[in-house]
């Protein structure tokens, strides 16, 4: 990879985009493979890879909407990356497909006479169809996109020069887009996860799942503008400063989604309702509890401490690591949401829960690098772009 | 630097935050004037209104103690009715104190420097105020201190799975450190004063709670620091107390209570009431007191916005509990929000969906939010709609509950509204001898977003 300091563009990421590919095209190939030898498997495999991928790229959105919103500075170098990510969104409805084809491995509710042979998943039939599913998602995506698009574009624009007007533009869109954003969002995890299990309900829920993805994407804003530290890539642009602010974000959120967490769990164990307790039970059967705990550890109270003192957040090399930990327990998340429903009995990892992962993630990775090097790494024509170049903590 | 930008950078720079080209010393002057001169007459007006209120408040609180919990319209299925509406009403008016003088200033949010003093007073006083419902809900006033678990000799236990257990903890630590965070951001104000003070009783007083202030370099330094740390202290309170609170409806199994985003719907609920309220008194001091360079329309406007976005997250939590007391198909659930929105309470769910949804909706419109009169009279009625909120959450689940045999409609009686309107008089007194007495902004904070606090500010202006 070549890096034009003057231009902020990057040449050569030929090797990055191959190596994403391959591994997009092989994951996927295995993956796909696997549906032959274990179907259910497979699907839930998939779902669990998606929702991952998803849930970042959502994560992406909210923090441009929230970056226009506030008018943020410290955040403006690192745009560009979210930007990109959440162009990489809209082509992951593609990537919804295997899950509508494997719609009744997948969703207990999919089937007409269960459906109708249960005097309460009756009652949802109005909801819970397989036709309003695939309109919804549909909507979901063209909402995501329309708001993507029109906050890329028009960054885009300012990298020659900003107008008032632009800056104007976004707050616009980012206003409505955010209403819409916690909208889709919301009804998105209720459709994709907490219809697994047709008859639970929670109103945190949509809550609970944006802030992981939240969590997830400030990981991964840390994880790959270290990468691209690593490769010699705005090394400059991002400072320590900003992965200072990067690393409280994270300790925030994390708190912030343990909050989510916690509130379900603590109304729907105090209550101890049957209809609700079903949720927790299922993640208390066999080995499960392994899971559970691991998340209530690794998720919450190990970066918490981790990232109590200042020197942790502003050590680099910490934060590498950090940032991957928090990555690979946002996945354990989305597996624990999603997997008891399949192996009730306990843990069973599977390669497939493997090769999705990357399969997915490559192609993810690759549309990244394809869109990323096309335009400068970071809105270099952003009105208060040198005020967050300089940007220091005091 | 090869990239610049093409167009100049002071077409994109935001107006100063502090208006008329103050000066250190005229913003010590504005602020510390208003403490030091003779109050006007319009202090003494209001003084008198509110202070009569308090007299409402303490008799209805000795009638009550007198005559026991039966003089108040609670009936049989509607146990909990004005006092539990108005303890939540309170202890969510203060949030905004604390979400304003935290929250806002770990997100470095300059702009709170004008509003958080009076901001943080009105915690304390709402949380007061707050208390007294709790207090004599109990029944046997001269017994609440069993409330606290206190080592006694009949080894009596309050039960510690109870949530109104962990409200008393919950805002007894929220009462505590938001008094200390409140009393650290005025020591170097009480300084100041104290410094400008004539009389040697008052040299005195002020120097005594001033803890000695010199202005030092090193005081800063661990002023800075311990505000800082109480910062973040606070910052969990905002979440844990409303949180906390939410819990005594939703750890029960009551249809409308028993829903799992009350936290952070209490929450949003309690930040968005209390910066209607913040609203409402800055409106009237400003005006009083001519404060209108300090707490400029932008400090107004942005207010605005965040009553706007908080409303949309109560609005979305209200949407949430409808859509999933229908998807749950749980018929109960359904009944009771149908019930809400359709039923004898209909009219007070109106009220609250109109007051805390539709009509912070307005703020959309840049015309509306920089308009006073009309803010003022929008931050009202968010004042309103969120009182209503609480009404329609306690009583409209009670009211009619699982069997039909022993639904009952709750009618408020004199002495809950008696009770309501002495605990907004005791709000607006301790308020006003608040203006009366302490700098209600803060003069140290003001200075530093004023340009001439830049280090590099003479460099450019000399």
């Amino acid at each position: 990879m070549n890096f034009d300091a003057t231009t902020y563009r990057v040449s050569d990421v030929k090797p990055v985009m191959t190596k994403a590919l391959g591994a997009g095209i092989l994951g996927l190939l295995l993956t796909f493979a696997g549906y032959f030898l274990k179907s259910d498997q497979f699907f839930f495999s998939y779902l669990v890879a998606y929702l991952f991928w998803v849930s970042l790229a959502l994560g992406a959105l909210f923090l441009v909407l929230l970056f226009h919103l506030t008018g943020t500075t410290w955040g403006i170098v690192l745009r560009r990356i979210l930007e990109t990510v959440i162009m990489v969104l809209p082509y992951l409805a593609i990537f919804f497909i295997p899950i509508l084809l494997g719609m009744h491995h997948l969703y207990h509710w999919s089937h007409a006479d269960v459906m109708a042979n249960d005097p309460i998943l009756s009652r949802k039939a109005g909801y819970l169809n397989i036709t309003f599913f695939t309109i919804r998602t549909l909507v979901y995506f063209a909402v995501w996109y329309y708001i993507a698009k029109k906050l890329y574009k028009t960054s885009l624009e300012m990298d020659n020069g900003a107008t008032p007007e632009q800056v104007k533009t976004l707050k616009k869109v980012s206003a409505p887009g955010m209403i819409l954003f916690a909208l889709t969002t919301t009804f998105a995890s209720f459709d994709w996860i907490m219809s697994l299990y047709p008859h639970w309900y929670s109103t945190i829920f949509g809550l609970y799942f944006f802030s992981g993805g939240l969590v997830g994407m400030l990981a991964f804003l840390t994880w790959f503008g270290l990468y691209l530290r690593k490769k010699g890539l705005l090394k400059d642009v991002i400072t320590v400063e900003h992965y200072h602010d990067l690393a409280k974000m994270i300790f925030g959120f994390i708190i912030f989604w343990g909050y989510m967490g916690f509130s379900q769990y603590l109304l729907i164990w105090y209550a101890n309702i049957p209809e609700e307790t079903v949720f927790y039970l299922a993640r208390w059967q066999g080995s499960w509890p392994v899971i559970t705990m691991t998340i209530v550890f690794g998720h919450f109270v190990i970066p918490f401490v981790a990232l109590l003192p200042r020197s942790a957040k502003r050590n680099l090399k910490f934060l590498s690591i950090l940032s991957l930990f928090v990555l690979i327990m946002h996945w354990i998340d989305i597996f624990w949401l999603v997997m008891p429903v399949l192996h009730k009995s306990g843990i069973r990892f599977c390669i497939l829960d493997l090769t999705s992962f990357f399969g997915i993630g490559g192609f993810f990775m690759w549309l990244f690098w394809k869109q990323f090097s096309k335009h400068p790494l970071t809105p270099v024509g952003d009105p208060r772009f040198k005020e967050s170049l300089n940007y220091k903590n005091l | 630097m090869s990239v610049e930008n093409t167009v100049a950078a002071d077409t994109f720079t935001e107006p100063p935050l502090i208006k008329g080209n103050q000066t250190f010393a005229s913003v010590t002057e504005i602020i510390s004037s208003i403490v030091e001169k003779k109050p006007k007459k319009a202090w003494f007006v209001l003084f008198g209104l509110a202070s009569s209120l308090v007299m409402i408040l303490l008799g209805s609180i000795g009638f009550l103690v007198w005559e026991g919990i039966g003089v108040w319209g609670v009936n049989n299925p509607v146990g909990w009715g004005w006092a539990i509406t108005n303890f939540v009403f309170w202890v969510g008016i203060g949030h905004a104190g604390t979400l304003i003088s935290a929250v806002l200033y770990i997100f470095r949010q300059k702009w709170r420097t004008s509003i958080n003093r009076f901001a943080e007073a009105m915690t304390i006083f709402a949380v007061i105020c707050a208390l007294i419902f709790p207090g004599v809900h109990v029944g046997r006033v001269w017994v609440a201190y069993y409330m606290f678990p206190i080592p006694n000799q009949m080894a009596i236990w309050p039960n510690f799975r109870s949530p109104l257990l962990w409200d008393i903890f919950a805002v007894g630590t929220y009462f505590s450190v938001s008094l200390m965070f409140w009393y650290t951001g005025l020591i170097p104000d009480l300084a100041t004063l104290r410094d400008r003070a004539k009389t040697v009783l008052r040299k005195r007083v002020l120097g005594l709670f001033s803890l000695g202030w010199r202005g030092g370099n090193k005081q800063w330094k661990h002023y800075e620091l311990a505000y800082l740390l109480l910062a973040g202290l606070s910052t969990p309170l905002v979440l844990s107390v409303h949180s906390v609170v939410s819990t005594d409806f939703a750890t029960s199994i009551i249809p409308g209570w028993h829903s799992t985003i009350f936290p952070p719907y209490f929450v949003a609920g309690a930040i968005f009431s209390g910066f209607a309220m913040v609203m409402t008194l800055a409106i009237i001091a400003r005006k009083i007191y001519n404060l209108e360079d300090i707490i400029t329309l932008k400090h107004l406007e942005r207010m605005n916005m965040v009553i706007m976005v908080t409303g949309m997250m109560v609005g979305y939590a209200y949407s949430m509990e409808f859509f999933i007391a229908w998807y749950s198909g749980n018929e109960y659930e359904t009944f009771t929000f149908l019930n809400r929105a359709f039923g004898p309470y209909a009219w007070a769910y109106w009220i609250m969906i109109s007051c805390n949804v539709l009509i912070p909706q307005l703020f959309w419109s840049k015309k509306i939010r920089t308009s006073i009169p009309l803010m003022f009279v929008i931050s009202i009625f968010v004042n309103i709609g969120m009182w209503f909120e609480r009404f329609v959450i306690t009583v409209t689940s009670l009211a009619n509950d699982f069997l039909p045999s022993s639904w009952d409609y709750f009618s408020p009686t004199f002495w809950d509204v008696s009770l309501l309107i002495g605990s907004f008089g005791l709000f607006f007194t301790l308020f006003l001898l608040f203006i009366r007495y302490l700098p209600m902004i803060s003069i140290t904070e003001i200075k530093g977003v004023l340009p001439q606090a830049d280090p590099h500010y003479y460099e450019n202006h000399a």
